[in-house]
């Protein structure tokens, strides 16, 4: 009854540190962002230069680490020929630890590799690859559920077929919705077809129920390896890095090379405009008509019309952005933080 | 490998058809249900079955097969792609209802070619009355055509075949596409007689719940109930673990860590075989004496073709080698030098292993007949219960025993008999002739128990008629009582019939002293019994959160490095980046300031650096540190551990809690 009372003790904390957690809506941390840090943010390129450089942590202990799991390379192939889907689990990427397995052990056979955590996959690439390099059918299904019946026929009737899935990152973004781990489980629990497949969410797991694990059939494999996660982490859009949705450094100057000398003077005026008034909270941004002027007066436009069209040009780029004010005026705005915009001016003072 | 693809054939074998007698009843039941019903109502038939999906897609198979061999009705089961069309709407439905129906018609009648262009054809626009039409159509086709069909149209009670559709997975429906499509079906049931079966895996409430009076109305429902899952894991622990015909046995952890799984997790009996099917891979694979896992036939002539180095092997197995200590000394340098001589010991230990199983079984089973019935089952009610506890431990030396021994001394006379009956019924149907001994001890003890009864009915009933009445009632209360009762009457004479008791009861204890010795006291059991829990529990039952937890909070457990050697909380300077940043975000709150992380980051990992780095690189070093940060914040996003946050500016949301 003791280890029963102190088990109890551990649940209760554990709750407890939940509410704890969740209790207060204030939270306390300091005010500090990164902005302020004056340092400059980290492209995806130069990130991956600098962590060249770094060297890796305990790389011979890691290796130890891989030629444990490699060791069982021919009890997971037994076991997949068994009617058992193999998962690996656990800290560090395992996509070189699937990659030794293909290259050593399924050479020779027929395999398809997913890479999940490629940002644009999707259930219906996978069925497509099984159905166009696997099974040669040239043709096009109206929904993925037909395309998923045509391929167990396929095999159900045709013993001699027999197909190697690995799956990196089965938890990905893509792969983790209802619909498509429905229709993998379903893949997977075909005999001829075997699956082997990496997960590294902590809730993973529960995006499979019963039904699904039934027809998965895992047989559960530890592999931690420490070793980062290199690819599947360079589609992942930290905060910390620039992220390629919004404007970067590099885009933008690779935009206004392709421009026009005038094109580019009515940018800077506007970035210059804009960087005067950053410390102004309440600053809407240039109204057209001001800009007008002031282009006008640089001598870059020399009508209403032709300022128009550049403008357009711009906002198709996400170059800048248009604000109605109170007043029922436009406001223009470049939609990039100072430190860029500043770093951006530099830059073209340099080159000028 | 051989061996064990036999194995597992053998054992799939067993199952199938152990699962295709336990439902066959089921079946029956239905079938016969369908070919009566023809109301104005739909009628339909509700299957409760439990939370275990596969097994009844078996099931299914079973049903339809049957029904085939019956060939007057047609059969739509939707599998589980389908389903999710049947979710989106009422079209769907009808387009694969019809698409299968017809299918499934040239499949059971094998009509001509040009129907299946008809098929592809309507596929394209199919609604009820296209439906109707083909009914008609195909049913005057088989009565002119089929003289099996003749005859039914010409008994005109059942001319018309019902259609059959199975809705397995009744709770994953939208209610509006049920309802809508028995509206639909309910105004058609003249023209086409339909049959619903629902498979339904809560409890028979659903029904109501999820479709509305009206609706339910239209429905003619009978309520049909599966076997719970329990029951079949207590006949398929019975049909595979008790006997004597598989050679492969279960330990007693591995079979522990197998019950509570099922018990625990999710009752699937699919899951369960499942990991009984792992423990016999994990066997074959590991265990290099395994290939003398099977018949004692064949186990003899590979004894004989055994190598110098498998010798070596059994002679190091820690079973063989208490043995080989219990012998005299010339006999142990003899089975540790000579190959014939140890292989011919070995053959003999066989072939006591195996007498010892046949012999295990079927005092298990006596054993089990006599402790279910004791109150308060002392001892478990199930006979699995029974097994693991005489597999854990010599069993005659717990508590549970004991107490239960005293409960028997306590029996009345018309339940010892009938339990001996039993018992002479299990010894009367092994072959073994090991028990004919026991067999007659127990006869001998029945024509007592007659010869007693006789003598009670002369005797006068006023003496013992006290005692009788109290023997009647429920024992357990009595307990107590009839102790003390024994105390006063210690002084007495015990009655003929009370010296026969305990008689009959020490000779259950004799038995069970010899026969259920346990298993790992056997020489040689590591051959057969398979005991590695721990591999089991791993693979089936695995925890990802702990694995990822342990890797980062306790590096050293996967790194053999003395640098990562720490205790507990602290965070070592040492550790690979994540754990460091993982530590560090363990200290926070709900909300992290992402600048706040990055400098105490890099004051513990510059704490390493910091007599050797120079002022002239610090720059360097810096924008090395942030770079190794990013990458270790963006590995924890990837793990789950957080996500951004758009609360306030540059600052990350933890989603797990507790810590340090």
């Amino acid at each position: 009854t003791l280890a029963k009372k102190i088990k109890e003790n551990k649940m209760s904390n554990l709750v407890e540190e939940y509410f704890e957690a969740h209790s207060s809506s204030k939270v306390l941390t300091s005010d500090r962002t990164l902005q302020k840090l004056r340092k400059r943010r980290l492209d995806q390129q130069t990130l991956h230069d600098l962590l060249k450089k770094a060297p890796l942590a305990y790389a011979t202990e890691i290796k130890e680490l891989n030629q444990q799991h490699e060791s069982l390379f021919s009890k997971w192939m037994l076991q997949l020929h068994l009617g058992f889907n193999i998962v690996l689990y656990g800290l560090g990427s395992k996509r070189d630890l699937l990659e030794k397995f293909r290259t050593s052990v399924l050479q020779d056979s027929v395999h398809l590799v997913v890479n999940g955590y490629f940002p644009s996959i999707t259930v219906r690439s996978i069925l497509n690859s099984i159905t166009e390099e696997v099974l040669d059918h040239t043709g096009t299904f109206r929904s993925p559920l037909d395309q998923l019946e045509f391929i167990i026929k396929r095999f159900k009737e045709d013993s001699s077929l027999e197909l190697y899935v690995l799956i990196h990152n089965l938890d990905s973004q893509m792969l983790r919705g209802e619909r498509s781990q429905q229709i993998l489980a379903q893949l997977s629990s075909l005999p001829s077809i075997y699956l082997i497949a990496s997960i590294d969410h902590i809730n993973a797991p529960l995006m499979w129920d019963q039904a699904k694990l039934s027809l998965y059939n895992w047989l559960w494999y530890e592999t931690t390896t420490f070793s980062p996660y290199v690819e599947e982490t360079s589609y992942e859009n930290s905060l910390l890095v620039q992220q390629s949705g919004s404007l970067a450094l590099s885009s933008l100057t690779h935009v206004l090379r392709s421009l026009t000398l005038n094109a580019r003077g009515i940018f800077r005026l506007l970035a210059q405009y804009q960087l005067e008034n950053k410390d102004n909270t309440s600053y809407p941004g240039l109204s057209f008509q001001d800009f007008y002027q002031q282009c006008r007066e640089a001598f870059l436009v020399n009508s209403d019309l032709t300022l128009r069209a550049q403008l357009t040009e711009f906002r198709d780029h996400k170059l800048i952005r248009t604000k109605r004010g109170a007043d029922g005026v436009e406001y223009l705005l470049i939609p990039v933080d100072d430190s860029t915009l500043t770093d951006f001016l530099e830059k073209e003072d340099e080159d000028v | 490998q051989q061996i064990q693809e036999d194995l597992n054939k053998q054992l799939f074998d067993n199952l199938v058809s152990f699962l295709r007698r336990s439902h066959s009843g089921f079946q029956e039941k239905t079938t016969e249900w369908t070919c009566q019903m023809k109301s104005r109502e739909i009628p339909t038939a509700a299957l409760v079955l439990g939370n275990f999906f596969k097994i009844y897609f078996v099931m299914h198979i079973c049903l339809k097969l049957t029904q085939r061999s019956k060939k007057n009705i047609l059969l739509i089961s939707s599998n589980y792609c389908e389903q999710y069309q049947f979710q989106k709407c009422i079209k769907n439905l009808m387009q694969k209802l019809m698409g299968q129906l017809m299918n499934c018609y040239i499949d059971v009648d094998s009509l001509e070619d040009e129907d299946y262009a008809q098929v592809s054809q309507n596929r394209i626009r199919c609604s009820m009355s296209s439906l109707i039409n083909w009914y008609e159509s195909v049913t005057k086709k088989t009565d002119s055509e089929t003289p099996r069909k003749k005859r039914t149209s010409s008994s005109r009670h059942c001319q018309s075949p019902p259609v059959v559709v199975i809705f397995k997975d009744m709770e994953s429906f939208t209610t509006k596409v049920l309802q809508d499509f028995i509206v639909i079906s309910s105004q058609h049931i003249r023209e086409f007689p339909l049959v619903l079966i629902f498979g339904i895996a809560t409890s028979p409430m659903i029904i109501h719940s999820l479709l509305p009076h009206s609706v339910s109305s239209l429905l003619c429902i009978e309520l049909f109930q599966s076997l719970s899952s329990k029951e079949h894991l207590s006949t398929i622990i019975d049909k595979l673990l008790l006997t004597a015909r598989f050679p492969f046995k279960l330990g007693e952890k591995v079979l522990q860590v197998l019950i509570n799984i099922f018990l625990y997790h999710d009752f699937s009996v699919q899951n369960f075989i499942k990991g009984f099917q792992l423990c016999i891979v994990e066997h074959f694979y590991s265990q290099p004496l395994s290939i003398l896992c099977c018949q004692l036939v064949d186990a003899k002539k590979r004894v004989n073709s055994l190598s110098h180095n498998q010798c070596e092997n059994i002679r190091r197995l820690p079973s063989f080698r208490r043995y080989v200590e219990s012998q005299a000394s010339e006999k142990q340098i003899a089975l540790l030098t000579t190959d014939s001589y140890l292989k011919e010991i070995i053959q003999k230990l066989l072939e006591d292993l195996h007498v010892y199983h046949e012999n295990y079984i079927l005092v298990l089973r006596c054993l089990h007949v006599f402790t279910s019935s004791l109150p308060k089952y002392p001892l478990g009610k199930q006979i699995r219960e029974l097994h693991c506890a005489c597999l854990e431990n010599q069993v005659w030396e717990t508590e549970e025993y004991e107490s239960s021994l005293q409960l028997a001394r306590m029996l009345n006379k018309s339940d010892l008999v009938t339990m001996l009956q039993q018992c002479v019924e299990i010894f009367v149907s092994s072959s073994g002739k090991e028990f004919d001994k026991t067999v007659e001890k127990l006869k001998e003890f029945l024509t007592q128990f007659q010869k007693l009864e006789d003598a009670f009915q002369e005797r006068d009933v006023s003496v013992s008629s006290q005692k009788e009445l109290q023997k009647k009632t429920d024992l357990y209360h009595l307990q107590k009582t009839l102790l003390e009762l024994k105390e006063s009457r210690r002084s007495k004479k015990l009655t003929k019939f009370e010296m026969l008791r305990f008689e009959v009861v020490d000779c259950i204890d004799s038995l069970v002293r010899n026969y259920l010795v346990p298993a790992d006291r056997k020489t040689l059991h590591e051959i057969v019994y398979f005991n590695t829990a721990s591999v089991l529990r791993e693979h089936l039952n695995a925890a990802p959160r702990i694995a990822l937890h342990t890797a980062l909070n306790n590096p050293y457990w996967y790194l053999k490095n003395q640098a990562l050697k720490s205790d507990g909380g602290s965070i070592s300077n040492k550790a690979p980046d994540i754990c460091i940043v993982y530590k560090l975000h363990l200290e926070c709150g709900r909300l992290i300031n992402l600048v706040d992380w990055l400098e105490a980051f890099s004051t513990v990992v510059m704490a390493v650096e910091g007599p050797n780095a120079d002022a002239a690189s610090s720059d360097q070093v810096d924008d090395v540190i942030h770079a190794r940060f990013i990458r270790a914040v963006s590995e924890l996003e990837l793990l789950g551990f957080i996500k951004p946050s758009k609360q306030k500016t540059d600052h990350v949301a933890r989603l797990t809690w507790g810590g340090c």
